[in-house]
């Protein structure tokens, strides 16, 4: 028998239209970064001539690389246990109401803190290691995700899992077969939300708590004044970042693409 | 044989509330290999009773028994087709209608290939890799009754599932059901709000009161099977359908 092949993904049709805006936005922008930076001639604002050059130069330095792996290793860890601790925690609160109703509160006011503001603490309790800063890492992006995933565990159909009791399914088959598929989207927003926040807290807990990885070359650079190299490594940072967001959106659309993008955020 | 004594239910929204008392003594015996249509107006309960019978609830008082036996939780001789489909929107057609095979442990190719049979029987061939968010609403509902039927259960139990459909939609798959039927019997509970097609697809019409709710009355459609082509001219059938009608409208009026 033949059968037809049906594609999964529902990929929007590519408009040219789309990519020559963008061109054009961000040639003004640059236009304009470089009118300002030659106008005001100060340290404090390159040009965009300048900090692509500053780019261009950390680009080939050791340096910038050694930052990067320090930064990263920070990322990777506390991302990691945020996730892998973040996630289950979720759907166990999404799917235990009273459990869930019993923790907002914490959560809540874990989401609302400037993570910021409990850095100190956290170096008074743990000096300063790498260990400290993956933690920070991880109470960037833990919260963003256990809420995340409560959300999507809760908001399951009902109607699935009362379709599942029908058939016969135990407790244990509707957890596999229905509650976790159902909750992919929603874990999968969770996860690149998560990542965004982790991003921000690598970053944060090198300028604020200790001089290292990119947080720290930002530092030293700042302290010679020269603003043109400052501004290279925002640009490779916030480049990393939306490159990271990107990916991560496209995997959501690919591992998940019966809901339709920013269905759950 | 299913046979409701005397059940009663009340909705409750929390375990611990009084509840709203919905269902007040039903007692109903449906044959085997009977089609019985359920009608009765909105709210009465006439899901519920489905969902007693599959075991997904259980009668505060009274028992529901099939052959004899108390339904004491989810059945595993029924196939259930719901309203809103509920169809798994990650899963493929072949993987929704194996659904209950998987669930039971048949392995994947044993499983897919008495999945394909199905999909061909409700007329779905060449759809077996579709997702159901790339079918039509009555391709849906076939996805859903094939699923039902995977199990060879004895007993149907349909709840509204041609209600969203448009009206030539619905006929098809109303004629494809009593095809079914004849080829296979099973004993099926169908509710509907349908006058039209309770008395078009049942054996029999069972008609509900308002909430809470009793039998009202049962009645024999006196047309034998197959029916005839043309069962829109039939005068049986063309007065059945009003009296039942003149019934719906006066446990209207008497409530309000």
């Amino acid at each position: 028998m033949t059968t037809r092949t049906w594609d999964r993904r529902v990929t929007p049709p590519r408009d040219p239209a789309v990519w020559r805006w963008r061109l054009a936005v961000a040639m003004a922008l640059v236009l304009v970064w470089e009118i300002l930076g030659r106008s005001a001639g100060t340290l404090l604002l390159p040009s965009a001539s300048a900090t692509a050059v500053a780019l261009a130069r950390l680009l080939v330095s050791a340096a910038l690389w050694r930052a990067l792996a320090s930064s990263h290793a920070a990322l990777v860890l506390g991302f990691a246990a945020a996730a892998v601790l973040g996630a289950p925690l979720g759907l166990v609160l999404g799917r235990r109401p009273a459990a869930g109703r019993a923790l907002a509160v914490q959560l809540d006011a874990l989401m609302v803190t400037p993570m910021s503001a409990i850095i100190p603490l956290v170096i008074l309790a743990a000096g300063l290691s790498l260990w400290t800063r993956a933690f920070v890492v991880f109470a960037f992006a833990a919260p963003v995700i256990v809420v995340t995933v409560e959300a999507g565990a809760r908001d399951v159909d009902t109607r699935l899992v009362e379709m599942a009791r029908a058939f016969g399914a135990s407790p244990r088959q509707i957890a596999r077969r229905i509650i976790l598929p159902a909750a992919r989207p929603a874990l999968l927003t969770a996860l690149r939300l998560g990542l965004g926040r982790a991003f921000s807290g690598m970053v944060v807990s090198e300028l604020v708590l200790m001089a290292a990885g990119i947080g720290g070359l930002i530092l030293r650079f700042q302290a010679d004044f020269d603003a043109a190299s400052v501004y290279a490594v925002v640009v490779i940072v916030v480049a990393e970042a939306v490159a990271l967001m990107k990916t991560a959106a496209r995997l959501e659309r690919r591992l998940a693409p019966w809901q339709p993008p920013g269905a759950v955020t | 044989m299913i046979t409701f004594h005397d059940c009663h239910f009340a909705y409750r929204a929390h375990p611990t509330d009084a509840g709203v008392l919905v269902l007040d003594g039903i007692d109903l015996q449906v044959r085997d290999y009977e089609i019985v249509s359920v009608l009765g107006p909105s709210g009465c309960g006439k899901t519920t009773l489905l969902r007693m019978i599959a075991g997904l609830v259980r009668p505060d008082r009274g028992e529901v028994t099939i052959d004899g036996r108390a339904v004491t939780g989810p059945g595993r001789d029924c196939g259930f087709v719901f309203q809103d489909h509920a169809l798994l929107p990650w899963a493929d057609v072949l993987s929704n209608v194996a659904f209950g095979l998987e669930l039971r442990g048949v392995g994947r190719v044993e499983r897919e290939d008495r999945a394909r049979a199905l999909v061909q029987t409700v007329g779905l061939a060449g759809f077996e890799r579709a997702y159901p968010r790339q079918l039509s609403g009555g391709m849906q509902q076939r996805v859903g009754l094939a699923r039902a039927l995977a199990l060879e259960p004895s007993t149907l139990l349909m709840d509204e599932p041609f209600g969203s459909l448009d009206a030539q939609t619905r006929r098809s798959l109303q004629d494809d059901l009593v095809r079914l039927h004849a080829a296979a019997p099973k004993t099926i509970v169908f509710v509907t709000h349908s006058v039209d097609e309770a008395v078009r697809l049942g054996d029999r019409v069972v008609l509900l009161g308002r909430r809470p709710s009793r039998v009202e009355a049962s009645f024999d459609v006196p047309l034998r099977r197959p029916r005839p082509e043309g069962l829109d001219s039939v005068p049986a059938f063309v007065e059945m359908k009003r009296d039942l009608w003149a019934r719906l409208r006066s446990q209207a009026e008497a409530a309000s």
